[in-house]
């Protein structure tokens, strides 16, 4: 069978595509832009008009080629950079510093990001109270909704979440896509638990000391974002600590490996996503049928969430975060975008279309507040 | 204080980490022998208590030597302050190596204990055994009850790391029935080399603490 | 049961589309409804506690919080007390505080703001020292550290 002809089969034409494309330009428009986009700021209504166009030629590319992670990761690593020059601008104006001071402890007034969740889950139950210094509704980056978004989004994509809304996922996600071929090619499968390992810790850590010890201690992103003002001995080895993993899992190791190995080997919201993909109702599925055990799919999943047997038995495991690499790079079509309870291999355009509607409009609408603001500053800084 | 907080409680989650790991080595061992023969519920209660009860009455010995060794061996405050920060991260060191390394040993210390004629002695001995197994882990606490003031501060670092190994155990008779036997053992390996990461940085402060004073 | 189960999962995976629909739209109640849950409140380790006491002066008011000793499953050895001073604050700060309300003085306390140095003079022996002294956006905060 003709690989170009097999490997295009989820392509559609350019009208086609159009169409289903229509349904998401209106809605992110009416989310994004509130349904009006005024002009009497310019740079500001420019960035929305170029982020929402952006973003839907995007969407549009998915359909109108059958690629999914090709464009996808283009909005994802944009994702990350922009929330972090987001950030960092935001606390550049406001404290002329991106570590938060004593004062900003004090006052409660630390961004709260999913990270924490797995973290407050002991403590709320026994103490009823949350062990972070943030805001809990109200300001930016509150307590309440960055529940929501992550329960909502964790229960409806599962680990999905670390391919489709998770901020930070983007930056080892980039940096595994620098070289054309890996360097350390062996890797032991037992070290993709070690997210639970570090989850066991942390939660444990966090209910005996009443602290989010990730965020204290470990967390690679401090590095990017905010972190504690250096004052003492223990700030310096925190900096150290955040600077050391940053450098080492986010971009050494993902150049090195072509693998996302922070978000495989340490953070902990990934294995707690992992277990909610057992009740997501999308999935990765395999049809054996069709599938020609040529192992692409293995080689190139980022997160080694596939295995020889996982391929042999027909579904991927739960460490999926249904990016898309695997499904773009089979070329006879057997690994594909599914859902719970319909048989591999059937459905395949449905489950697609619906899983890509539901992840790329969270995707989108979540992002684009600091994708606008990184585009307004960046027009800013231009005219 | 978030650091003075964890080394109050490092011995519970030492315990406690190094415990799932040694509950998914040695409990299969156990479990047939606990519950072999005629055992009802009172026997394998009486048989379980009978195997902690072993092995607190080991730990509160070995507490009790490790603080004597203690105050023989460090009678200098600054020795007392190095020695162990130095044992801290060297046994730190290995315990992460064990839970990285490829060629653990992932057998049973005490299987041999199952194999004597004995039922009545069995749950005493495995309680020994399973005490006083030469791990990283045993040589962490060790030094602690070594490096603590008193006597009855030895005894409540034992205790905790008991309480945190022993939690694992409580639900010994359903250990026939996990199912992700293999993905839990890694999982508790794992989390030990990270209890391994405390005491390295026990370890560097004690150990920096110990030059400032000198 | 082939059936039941596609039918399931087709039913599930538009649930999730209704509920994506209704996440961003609906962001503002649902985070409020979140936030009304009974843990949904700052740990007193974060947020220093309840005010205990407030004296008000003329330009600036005085919040003595309750002492914090919170742990997991009970209270800790040590804790802090946290002291707040509101509106226009004084360059040079000299208060004695009774944090246990007990009607005895507990320490004095001794800021000057120019210079950034905060000093304690302590009249009991659970007093043990400042942990944290700092500017605010409402004035001025300290933390003192104590042990029960």
């Amino acid at each position: 069978m003709n690989n170009n002809l097999v490997s295009t089969s989820m392509e559609k034409s350019f009208g086609k595509s159009l169409l289903y494309t229509l349904p998401m330009f209106l809605i992110t428009f009416i989310f994004i832009s509130g349904g009006k986009v005024d002009f009497s700021n310019l740079p500001a209504a420019l960035a929305i008009v170029v982020t929402f166009l952006f973003m839907n030629i995007l969407y549009f590319m998915m359909h109108y080629t059958g690629k999914t992670d090709k464009f996808r990761v283009i909005l994802f690593i944009i994702f990350a950079l922009s929330l972090s020059f987001t950030l960092i601008k935001n606390m550049m104006e406001m404290r002329h510093s991106m570590s938060f001071s004593q004062a900003d402890l004090l006052e409660c007034k630390i961004p709260f990001c999913h990270l924490v969740i797995p973290m407050m889950i002991i403590p709320a139950a026994f103490t009823k109270s949350i062990i972070f210094p943030g805001s809990v509704i109200g300001g930016f980056a509150d307590i309440s909704s960055m529940i929501i978004l992550w329960l909502v989004a964790t229960l409806v994509l599962g680990r999905g979440f670390c391919a489709w809304g998770c901020f930070y996922g983007g930056w080892d996600d980039g940096f595994s896509r620098f070289r054309k071929k890996s360097v350390i090619k062996k890797i032991s499968e037992s070290w993709r638990w070690m997210p639970f390992a570090v989850l066991f810790m942390v939660a444990l850590t966090a209910a005996m000391t009443l602290g989010p010890t990730y965020c204290d201690w470990i967390c690679p992103f401090k590095a990017v974002t905010e972190f504690e003002q250096i004052s003492s001995v223990e700030s310096v080895a925190k900096a150290v600590v955040f600077i050391s993993l940053f450098l080492s899992l986010v971009v050494v190791l993902p150049v090195l490996t072509k693998k996302r190995t922070q978000c495989s080997f340490l953070c902990p919201m990934g294995a707690v996503n992992s277990l909610s993909n057992k009740i997501t109702p999308f999935v990765v599925k395999i049809d054996k049928k069709a599938c020609s055990e040529c192992f692409k799919c293995v080689q190139v999943c980022p997160l080694f969430a596939l295995t020889k047997e996982d391929v042999k038995n027909g579904k991927a495991s739960v460490f999926c975060s249904k990016c898309g690499k695997c499904v773009d790079v089979c070329s006879k079509n057997a690994i594909h975008f599914g859902i719970k309870g319909v048989p591999a291999g059937t459905m395949k355009n449905f489950s697609r279309n619906l899983f890509l509607f539901v992840s790329f409009l969270f995707i989108s609408v979540f992002s684009a507040g600091s994708i606008i603001n990184a585009v307004q500053s960046i027009f800013k800084l231009l005219f | 204080m978030f650091l003075d907080i964890l080394f109050m409680v490092d011995s519970f989650i030492l315990g406690l980490s190094t415990g799932s790991a040694c509950l998914l080595t040695c409990g299969m061992v156990m479990f047939p022998y606990l519950l072999a023969g005629s055992a009802d519920v009172w026997r394998i209660t009486a048989d379980l208590s009978i195997f902690f009860l072993t092995r607190l009455t080991v730990y509160f010995l070995l507490a009790t030597a490790s603080w004597y060794f203690g105050q023989v061996l460090f009678m200098n405050p600054v020795v007392k302050s190095i020695v162990p920060g130095i044992l801290y991260i060297v046994f730190a060191v290995m315990l992460i190596w064990y839970s990285i390394s490829r060629k653990r040993q992932l057998q049973c210390p005490s299987g041999f204990v199952t194999t004597i004629d004995n039922r009545r002695l069995i749950p005493i001995l495995l309680g020994v055994v399973n005490s006083i197994g030469f791990c990283p882990a045993l040589f962490i606490i060790l030094t602690k009850g070594a490096s603590e003031s008193t006597l009855v501060q030895s005894y409540k670092a034992f205790l905790a790391f008991f309480i945190g190994s022993s939690l694992w155990f409580l639900p010994l008779p359903l250990a026939g029935k996990i199912r992700k036997k293999k993905v839990l053992q890694t999982i508790g390996i794992l989390a030990t080399g990270l209890a391994g990461i405390i005491f390295i940085i026990k370890g560097i402060t004690s150990l920096i603490g110990g030059l400032i004073n000198e | 049961m082939k059936k039941l189960k596609m039918i399931t999962g087709i039913t599930w995976a538009f649930a999730g589309l209704i509920l994506m629909f209704i996440l961003f739209p609906g962001m503002n109640n649902l985070s409020m409804s979140v936030s009304k849950l009974p843990f949904m409140k700052i740990n007193p380790n974060y947020n220093g506690g309840v005010v205990a006491k407030q004296i008000v002066e003329a330009s600036c008011t005085l919040d003595i919080r309750k002492p914090v000793f919170d742990g997991l499953l009970k209270e800790r050895k040590s804790g802090f007390v946290q002291i707040d001073w509101r509106g226009t604050v004084p360059d040079n700060i000299v208060d004695t505080i009774d944090y246990d309300l007990d009607e005895i003085p507990d320490f004095t306390i001794t800021i000057d703001r120019i210079k950034s140095t905060t000093s304690i003079n302590a009249m009991s022996s659970k007093v043990l020292n400042i942990g944290v002294s700092t500017p605010t956006s409402y004035g001025w905060a300290v933390r003192v550290n104590l042990k029960k």
